[in-house]
């Protein structure tokens, strides 16, 4: 199993305040900057950044391609990942993705992976003029003509339903060929098997138990070799899972310097993807740190109710018997929702189980909410030292196993796992 | 591990997404997304308790909208319009998981 790093550049407001403070934005990118570089140095294997519009405080990360940019310069080994880019053409024409994409792949040396998606919120879609009923159908069209401009010299054009483009030789092309591993964002369920029979990548943003995880593994390789019309020249077989992380020597601190971000991440997540409220924020004029903050703690976990409460909202793990004390149920909380929130041998064991459901990629989340740099730092330190190396250790065995899964495939592959 | 599909116990509800995944394969994706919505509708139909608080709101809140709603009438009737006839591959994909899922979650 790989690991890597997730950025959604939270950035909550100060309590009770109006507006961020003068340099928060500055400070928040060059601490992310100095993260990512601490992680490429211990090990780390990816980063993924993703691309959200007008989230405030969920989200100040409307430009991946700088950031990213901005961190090939600083790190040698480390992937530099979309997680993702929004492929909609309102949003971004895809002959512009694929010369960012490119453009990054040569920078960087080779080190990209295209992770493609379509968003979800209202604020988004509402500011894009996006129709939600018609988005799956723009990203799948504008992603098969990306991936075609990154490969065609000239592409040929196309006259779709969302893209129109004559023939042009969209340059440069990416280093890697045929090009960077494509994968696509997977926070409902249904995505990650569209992920498989496009013989891409899922990236699976819906934090899964490692029960969950292992079913999903094994029908996802199975429609990959079975029934799969790649949507690129290669495909990626690769899956994803997002865990928020803590990683400190005490139960005690982990959760005290980790928990209120990992609620506030859920907060703000359902705060903005409540298909009936998210569309009700005021520009601008509200503080949802300071809502969140004014809620009761045991209420946190979303603003959605009960059936809601898991970390990143949707897909919380059956709560049946909840330890008594405050500090092991909130540990087993974490645990049952996948979260790393605990001590490096505790995060360690949730991990075995992940690898043992042969996953490919666990991408932590361990800047969210109102956390400090310096634990960040401190967390992302203590992971690359005492948890990662183990896996490492092991990761050969694992790339044996998914070549006995892809053997006989009929495609080429171009993955990073 | 089985096919999803075998762990449907209806045999009605089976066989229709049987059909369903066989026009998948064969593009007929507009059959897709009419027969695993047709399934799913059904699942609710049966048994009125799965509409009922929290869990019932997911449950019509989760349904995808890419193209065809479920909406409940008046008297609280699941049903589904359809904003277009044409689906493309990865939308008929995401209507038949759900419903799968959905309808072995349920014990269907």
């Amino acid at each position: 199993m790989k690991f890597g790093l997730f950025y959604e550049h939270q950035l909550p407001k100060p309590y009770g305040k109006d507006q961020w403070d003068p340099d928060q934005e500055h400070k928040l990118l060059k601490n992310a900057l100095d993260q990512v570089e601490l992680a490429d140095s211990l090990g780390f294997d990816y980063v993924f950044e993703v691309e959200h519009h007008f989230l405030e405080e969920y989200s100040h990360s409307s430009a991946p391609e700088i950031f990213l940019a901005a961190a090939s310069q600083r790190t040698k080994n480390i992937r530099l990942g979309h997680g993702i880019a929004l492929m909609p053409p309102r949003y971004n024409h895809p002959a512009r993705v694929a010369e960012r994409i490119a453009t990054l792949d040569l920078v960087s040396d080779g080190r990209v992976e295209f992770g493609t998606g379509e968003s979800a919120s209202e604020m988004e879609m509402g500011g894009f003029g996006v129709r939600r009923e018609e988005k799956k159908m723009m990203w799948e069209e504008a992603t098969r003509e990306c991936v075609k401009m990154m490969t065609e010299a000239p592409y040929s054009g196309v006259e779709g339903a969302y893209v129109g483009m004559p023939s042009r030789n969209v340059i440069p092309k990416p280093l890697q060929k045929p090009h960077p591993p494509l994968w696509v964002a997977s926070s409902r369920r249904e995505t990650t098997m569209v992920a498989a029979r496009l013989g891409m990548g899922s990236l699976g943003f819906a934090f899964e138990t490692p029960d969950e995880a292992e079913e999903r593994v094994a029908n996802y390789f199975q429609l990959v070799k079975d029934e799969c019309f790649p949507i690129g020249k290669a495909v990626n077989p690769a899956l994803a899972v997002l865990s928020v992380l803590s990683c400190f020597d005490s139960d005690e601190e982990a959760i005290d310097k980790g928990m209120e971000g990992a609620q506030f991440f859920a907060y703000s997540l359902g705060y903005y993807y409540n298909p009936f409220t998210g569309g009700n924020h005021k520009p601008g004029e509200m503080n949802i740190y300071s809502k969140f903050i004014d809620t009761p703690p045991e209420q946190r976990w979303g603003p959605l109710g009960e059936g809601f409460r898991g970390f990143g909202g949707f897909q919380g793990a059956a709560v049946t018997e909840e330890p008594k004390d405050e500090v092991t149920r909130a540990l087993w909380r974490a645990a049952q929702r996948g979260g790393c929130i605990g001590t490096p041998d505790f995060i360690t064991d949730t991990l075995r189980k992940y690898e043992a459901a042969h996953l490919d990629l666990m991408i932590f989340v361990a800047q969210c909410g109102a956390r400090k740099h310096e634990d960040v730092m401190d967390s992302i330190y203590r992971t690359g030292v005492k948890v990662i190396p183990e896996f490492k250790e092991r990761h050969e065995q694992h790339q044996r196993w998914r070549g006995e899964q892809l053997e006989g495939l009929e495609y080429p592959v171009n993955s990073s796992i | 591990m089985p096919n999803k599909l075998e762990r449907i116990n209806d045999d009605a509800l089976r066989l229709s997404l049987t059909d369903a995944q066989t026009s998948l394969r064969s593009g007929n994706f507009s059959d897709v997304v009419h027969r695993s919505s047709d399934a799913y509708v059904e699942m609710l139909r049966r048994d009125p308790e799965l509409l009922k608080g929290p869990l019932g709101m997911r449950r019509i809140m989760f349904f995808p909208r890419l193209g065809a709603r479920l909406v409940q009438e008046q008297d609280g009737t699941p049903t589904i319009i359809y904003d277009r006839e044409t689906f493309i591959f990865s939308e008929a994909i995401t209507y038949f998981e759900f419903a799968v899922d959905n309808l072995i979650k349920e014990g269907l």
